[in-house]
């Protein structure tokens, strides 16, 4: 609970049982869709603009299972805040082969030997690997 | 889905202005992604719908350039990318981001073994084995960039632990999958002590009207408060976030949330952190306005006096020693 100081003594006894009121109370299902990951993501960050925190800070109130997830990310933010971020690589000359053996090595997982695996990547058409070599260049 | 949201002659020039830029900066910064400008462009369109119909009042220039500007660009040109399997871009994520997302999954999951699980499985829904209409599906196109990536790998990673942890059990609810902390309010019934003659009887009859009235009150003063107040009270009383917590939800000095706190509180911290003391700030000033609401309820709709207010507190206040007064509402 909050240091009391500068609450009165009603305002502290009230502090508990508000406490016991929020901790009980049922929530009906919520009147909006569950947030995406993508909006509970940048809301727990604060970068979720003013326009768009209003309809989720409604969502959140009424919902209580994506409240708890914004609840954990909190935490989990917290807890890697200081974390470094990589520096970003620009080297050509490093061959981006890893990736591939990472995928592979998944795919063998999941579905046996990687023989047997379907890869769904499609193939580029002629003209985009023509307009890629350009780019490059 | 929404209907889509017609910009003004103004406002398309501005987004496309900003947007040509963005995929100009972009490229540069990673000129072998093979992400093409249409393909970012429809990207921001996406999020720039969402943006202009979430809100009543019709958005301005400079307010669209605001919100393109904070765009993670880079983080999206990065999962764009990604989405279309360029072998670049995901070296560069598997470089930059496996070993957080390793260490975030150990530090949710029970066990190394789960951990691992659930890097597996975050991995495959990156990459994508769906395929739909000849394109695969690839959870990288549901990130818009307006948060980081690492936050919204944060979130993959915890869903994909909770279904992880649902496949391995029998079918749970959402609401009991919720229910592992801040939840532990006793279920014990009202105090129920034998009437004992007459005047005790009307002294339970009287505690009883108040009892029930401060159930109704408190409730009716919590559904008067704004929204975000009532999501910092339910952030700290059932979600069990610490200050320091909630203090890190509002730290980003852009933060919407903590915009309205300030303005409500008519405090201003400049340069950075929101400290504790100042969620603290916040929190006192929501019992005041709860407690204000309360009393008011109690003097209009029961003719309460001052006295049978405190009352009312003080008897509310016994009870929670002996049980839960709140045990067996139905809705808030």
């Amino acid at each position: 609970m909050t240091n009391a100081n500068n609450m009165t003594a009603e305002e502290t006894k009230l502090q508990g049982i508000l406490a016991a009121y929020l901790t009980s109370r049922k929530e009906e299902a919520p009147a909006t869709p569950h947030l995406d990951h993508d909006t509970l993501a940048a809301f727990t960050e604060g970068t979720l603009n003013e326009r768009e925190t209003a309809p989720a800070v409604s969502h959140l109130v009424e919902c209580s299972y994506c409240r708890h997830i914004t609840a954990e990310l909190v935490r989990l933010d917290l807890a890697f805040a200081d974390e470094p971020m990589m520096a970003r690589t620009g080297s050509e000359t490093e061959k981006p082969t890893k990736v591939s053996q990472v995928l592979s090595g998944l795919f063998e997982k999941i579905f046996g030997s990687s023989e047997n695996a379907v890869f769904a990547h499609e193939e580029k058409k002629d003209d985009e690997k023509k307009e890629d070599d350009e780019k490059q260049n | 889905m929404q209907p889509e949201t017609r910009m003004d002659d103004a406002l398309q020039r501005e987004c496309e202005e900003r947007i040509v830029a963005i995929y100009a900066r972009c490229v540069e910064n990673q000129p072998n992604f093979g992400v093409s400008e249409d393909a970012l462009t429809a990207s921001l369109q996406r999020s720039l719908q969402r943006f202009l119909g979430s809100g009543g009042h019709t958005v301005s220039p400079d307010g669209v350039s605001d919100f393109l500007d904070q765009i993670q660009a880079d983080d999206l040109h990065l999962a764009l990318a990604c989405a279309n399997g360029n072998e670049r871009a995901w070296w560069e994520f598997d470089q930059q981001h496996r070993s957080y997302m390793e260490r975030v999954a150990r530090h949710l999951a029970k066990t190394e073994a789960d951990a691992q699980d659930v890097i597996d499985s975050v991995y495959v829904e990156l990459y994508g084995t769906k395929v739909v209409d000849g394109e695969r599906i690839s959870k990288f196109s549901t990130y818009s960039g307006r948060g980081s990536i690492r936050g919204w790998l944060r979130t993959v990673i915890w869903h994909s632990l909770v279904d992880l942890h649902r496949a391995g059990h029998d079918e749970v609810s959402l609401d009991e999958m919720t229910e592992t902390i801040g939840e532990g309010a006793a279920h014990a019934s009202f105090a129920d002590q034998p009437a004992d003659g007459e005047s005790e009887m009307i002294e339970e009859i009287t505690r009883e009207r108040y009892r029930k009235a401060t159930v109704s009150a408190i409730a009716s003063a919590f559904a008067g408060l704004d929204d975000h107040e009532k999501l910092l009270l339910l952030y700290y009383h059932v979600e069990n976030l610490k200050l320091r917590e909630i203090a890190k939800m509002c730290e980003n000095e852009s933060s919407p949330l903590r915009g309205w706190f300030q303005r409500k509180t008519q405090t201003r911290e400049t340069g950075g952190r929101t400290h504790e003391s100042t969620v603290m700030r916040w929190l006192e000033k929501s019992y005041a306005r709860v407690l204000e609401l309360f009393r008011k309820e109690l003097g209009e709709s029961h003719s309460f006096s001052a006295d049978e207010i405190r009352q009312c507190v003080e008897l509310a206040t016994q009870d929670l020693t002996t049980g839960n007064i709140f045990a067996g509402l139905s809705t808030g």
